[in-house]
């Protein structure tokens, strides 16, 4: 590819320029080779996967990412390096669950955890155990899945809903839950395990509050949200409040549990088509809809895409390719959204 | 969004695209198409055709998505590309046919929970649906419904939270929305076209409104929506369309003609209100005030009433003052009428009647007890320069109501001879009714703190509390040590303070009157917080004790009208809320009069 991502994103001509180039200008599938280029920059030997956008710190986050994107590529050294790493430095709680955030210099300074992190571990432990029959995965991934449910999900207003930690969650009677904690693949996965009918009553509560938390302009999920007793939803106080850096991997979920039904996609699709043709804007401020002056980066548009085509949106994105330099999140999102769409069966 | 371009260069696209021969063209990354300089056309897959058609035959689901969104360009396109698959393909004759439903896909749930109010219930269920066969589409009919449910929703939230353009824009995509059958969006996207200063674009919203929707009641109550904001010829003009156009068989549009003189009333009351308080008594005509007391006399409004005595008095006409807080009285015997009735008959110099008039409130209600010390001022006040024949320079600016003054005569008094607690209790008082309570809390407390060192004045030493034997049976006479505790109580209300308020109520020295008062006051901020926090019953138990102490006033009235609404119990909310509008029609109550019956009867 000769074409650097600068000069995609410089504006209205993008778009007119990418269709004139030769060659097909597709967000790239994951394989093999695109497994040890992540490796290579973000997997530690001793088995961490560093966040290079936050400090070079790791968290249980970017372990179940990994173990995920090992999986997938099939390379069972690198998951057990990670894996490893993740039971001796992150799983020190005593519960079952991980202490969601590692640093270089002080280690595990925050035990608490991080129900999204603990889920990705578990579901790369269920999928591991799959590929390559190995039952002791299967039993580390149901005692994930059973701290879990025993600790992090709740009923509030008649429905089910996950906790995004042990700790500090709870406001008074209402909630502060974080909608793209609902990883509804993994969910899936959780409820086909003995025992698992709550993490089926987990995905239909996720969908309903998906369309509750609809905010602003273009009807963007928030990043943190509030559930009261009532069933009310808002925009949680005490967090940034907008559509950003979390919420964008709500319909990258979706879309990876089979989900196509366009009213799910079209507040990103929409978001996309308000910028069309210039950068799409990295956060969205809600309810208000102020826009940052800082755009998605690559791997957020990968999902855009994805998303785009659930709704109905065509190819309205362009995805350029993945920087030397690009960061772990994003170019995580990026294979995230090619292992998504390959899923479905269509190309990334 | 997309110009329109030639048939022909889409036909090329659509067979371009299926040059490729690959079954997933829709989704190969030559989606979007440059055909000529800033002309893109978007060839999206339709949901659901993900996978490629089995082989030999066509797959008409994108073909029918086409059809269905009414997209007539890509409809074309489609059609042009399945031809080129399959050169004897015909397009089915049905294209427009309303969408057989998917076999085995029952949508009644769907409707059960969207008519339940669940619409997230029902997209939740839709997609799930979707999720297990994802060849089904919900019918045009549900999606139609959930979408102007969800923008209904939409419109409320967004004007709850007067994010103004939010409301406009979501009624322009969604104009089922805001038609006659939720008529209450209507009047949001009017008033946020208000709130935007598109007065003409507001104005139009309204006069859709009364000239389309077809009941009596609905353009009658627009008209007293619209009238907060639009000219008084705007209105009569709404008026007029009301009462005329398009009428409905078997519908009387007389009371929206009468909304206009009713509206009128209320402005004149208003400016009543506002004559007597500011400082032009002179901005009401003899025609406006003649039309206002036909009024209040006719509906034996005690508030109207107990408004025309204070203009009046402000014109020191007192025996008209005295005869209109009489009638207020008579209609429904309240402090305030008495308060008024107080300070005209002394007006009047008939102090006799005056202390009757005040007799059966004293020592029960600060308002009384204050317009007593106009009619017999304290020894002390003033400076105690005042003789005992005449009010004191202060005592007439109690009665005149004006606190300012109150203020300014203190402060100059102090200034001369040096507070006294009486003086400084005064200006608690006065601060207070100038909304400034952390002012008049501290006045009160250095009031409290020069008592304890002020030897015992008069009849009324401290602690003494009223011992001659013809107080017995009588209200107790607060001491000043108790008015002072009283005062620091009622600013305390004011801050806000009521959980230490109702911590140190009990081992207050407070007369047991100023005691039921202070309790009742506290009771009415409870209730109301009750109701923030959605505590219904709680209101309702509230409002009951405080009304066996005094009686209710109009504002909780209306506090006890929602706490009934939300406990479902509609029809003791419309009794409620009618009888406190019979009394006094504002906005506050005819909302909920509107509300309570559009729910009754399920007109929206």
């Amino acid at each position: 590819m000769t074409v650097s991502r600068r000069d995609l994103l410089i504006g209205s001509a993008a778009l007119g320029l990418a269709a004139a180039l030769p060659g097909n200008l597709r967000a790239a599938p994951f394989d093999g080779a695109a497994w040890r280029r992540y490796a290579e920059r973000f997997l530690l030997p001793e088995g961490r996967i560093v966040d290079t956008g936050n400090k070079g710190i790791s968290h249980s986050e970017g372990q179940g990412y990994g173990m995920l994107l090992a999986v997938a590529a099939g390379d069972r050294a690198a998951f057990d390096r990670l894996w490893g790493w993740t039971q001796r430095m992150l799983m020190v709680r005593g519960d079952g669950l991980a202490a969601w955030r590692w640093t270089p210099d002080g280690g595990v300074t925050d035990r608490n955890n991080a129900s999204d992190g603990d889920m990705l571990i578990a579901w790369a432990l269920l999928r591991a155990a799959e590929v390559w029959q190995t039952e002791a995965y299967r039993t580390a991934a149901a005692g994930i899945v059973k701290a879990l449910a025993s600790g992090l999900l709740v009923e509030q207003a008649g429905l089910t809903v996950l906790l995004p930690g042990r700790d500090g969650f709870r406001k008074g009677e209402t909630l502060v839950l974080n909608p793209s904690y609902w990883i509804f693949p993994a969910i899936r996965a959780f409820a086909a395990l003995p025992g698992g009918e709550r993490w089926g009553k987990l995905s239909d509560a996720g969908l309903v509050l998906l369309s509750k938390a609809r905010f602003g302009g273009f009807q963007l999920p928030p990043d943190w949200m509030t559930l009261d007793a009532a069933g009310t939803v808002g925009i949680a106080d005490g967090f940034k409040k907008q559509y950003g850096y979390d919420a964008v991997r709500v319909p990258l979920y979706l879309a990876w549990d089979g989900y196509r039904d366009p009213y799910y996609f079209r507040p990103f699709a929409d978001l996309v088509a308000k910028f069309g043709g210039t950068a799409v804007p990295a956060t969205v401020s809600l309810p208000g809809g102020t826009t940052t002056q800082v755009a998605a980066s690559v791997g957020m548009l990968a999902v855009y895409r994805l998303a785009c085509r659930l709704a109905g949106a065509g190819d309205a994105v362009t995805v350029p390719p993945l920087a030397p330099d690009e960061d772990y999140y994003s170019t995580t999102l990026a294979h995230l959204s090619a292992l998504a769409a390959q899923s479905l069966g269509i190309d990334p | 969004m997309t110009r329109p371009v030639l048939l022909s260069a889409l036909l090329l696209a659509g067979i371009a695209a299926t040059g490729a021969g690959n079954g997933a063209w829709a989704q190969s990354s030559g989606g979007a198409r440059a055909l000529a300089p800033g002309v893109k056309v978007e060839v999206a897959p339709a949901p659901g055709s993900g996978s490629a058609p089995a082989a030999g035959k066509v797959d008409e689901t994108a073909l029918r998505y086409y059809a269905r969104i009414g997209d007539g360009e890509r409809l074309e396109a489609e059609i042009a590309r399945l031809r080129a698959l399959d050169p004897g393909w015909e397009p089915p004759k049905d294209l427009f046919a309303p969408q057989p439903t998917t076999p085995g896909v029952d949508e009644t749930p769907f409707w059960n929970l969207l008519s339940a109010g669940k619409v997230a219930e029902a997209r939740a269920a839709i997609a799930e649906q979707r999720r297990k066969s994802p060849s089904w589409q919900p019918s045009d009919k549900l999606l139609q419904e959930l979408d102007t449910a969800e923008s209904a929703g939409r419109i409320r939230s967004a004007s709850d939270t007067r994010r103004w353009q939010e409301v406009v824009d979501a009624a322009a995509a969604h104009p089922e929305a805001v038609a006659c059958n939720r008529l209450d969006n209507a009047w949001r996207l009017a008033e946020a076209y208000a709130e935007l200063k598109q007065a003409d674009r507001a104005f139009d919203t309204y006069r859709t409104i009364v000239s389309t929707c077809p009941k009596a009641k609905e353009r009658r109550d627009t008209i007293f929506k619209a009238s907060r904001y639009l000219s008084p010829d705007q209105l009569r003009e709404l008026t007029a369309l009301g009462a005329t156009a398009n009428p409905a068989k078997g519908e009387d549009y007389s009371t929206v003609r009468t909304a206009e003189a009713e509206l009128e009333t209320g402005r004149l009351l208003e400016r009543l209100g506002a004559a007597s308080s500011g400082a032009k008594p002179g901005a009401l005509s003899a025609a406006d005030l003649s039309r206002i007391q036909g009024i209040v006399r006719d509906k034996q409004d005690a508030d109207g009433a107990i408004a025309l005595g204070w203009y009046f008095q402000k014109q020191k006409n007192f025996a008209e003052a005295q005869s209109w807080f009489s009638q207020a009285n008579g209609w429904a015997p309240s402090d305030k009428s008495a308060e008024g009735l107080v300070l005209a008959y002394n007006g009047l110099g008939e102090k006799a009647q005056a202390r009757a008039a005040a007799a059966p409130w004293k020592g029960k209600s600060s308002r009384i007890d204050q317009a007593l010390k106009a009619v017999d001022p304290p020894r002390g006040a003033g400076g105690g320069r005042s003789g005992p024949q005449g009010p004191s320079e202060l005592d007439r600016a109690l009665a005149r109501q004006d606190f300012a003054e109150c203020l300014s005569i203190i402060r100059s008094s102090i200034a001369k001879s040096g507070p006294t607690a009486a003086l400084l209790q005064q200006r608690g008082w006065c601060l207070l009714e100038m909304k400034r309570p952390s002012e008049a809390e501290a006045a009160f407390a250095e009031a409290q703190a020069m008592a304890a060192r002020e030897p015992a004045k008069g009849g009324q030493s401290a602690g003494a509390g009223g011992r001659t034997p013809a107080a017995a049976g009588l209200p107790q006479k607060a001491t000043a040590a108790q008015e002072n505790a009283y005062g620091q109580a009622v600013a305390r209300l004011a801050t806000g303070d009521t959980v230490g308020l109702t911590r140190d109520l009990p081992r207050a020295n407070m007369t047991p009157a100023q005691k039921a008062e202070i309790r009742a006051s506290l009771m009415a901020t409870e209730a109301n917080r009750a109701l923030e926090d959605k505590r219904y019953n709680d209101v309702l138990r509230l409002l009951d004790a405080r009304k066996e102490l005094t009686p209710e006033p109009r504002n909780l009235g209306i506090l006890r009208g929602w706490a009934l609404y939300n406990l479902m119990r509609f029809d003791e909310a419309y009794a409620q809320f009618k009888s406190v509008d019979d009394r006094l029609s504002t906005e506050e109550s005819r909302e909920g009069v509107t509300i309570t019956w559009k729910t009754i009867y399920h007109d929206w």
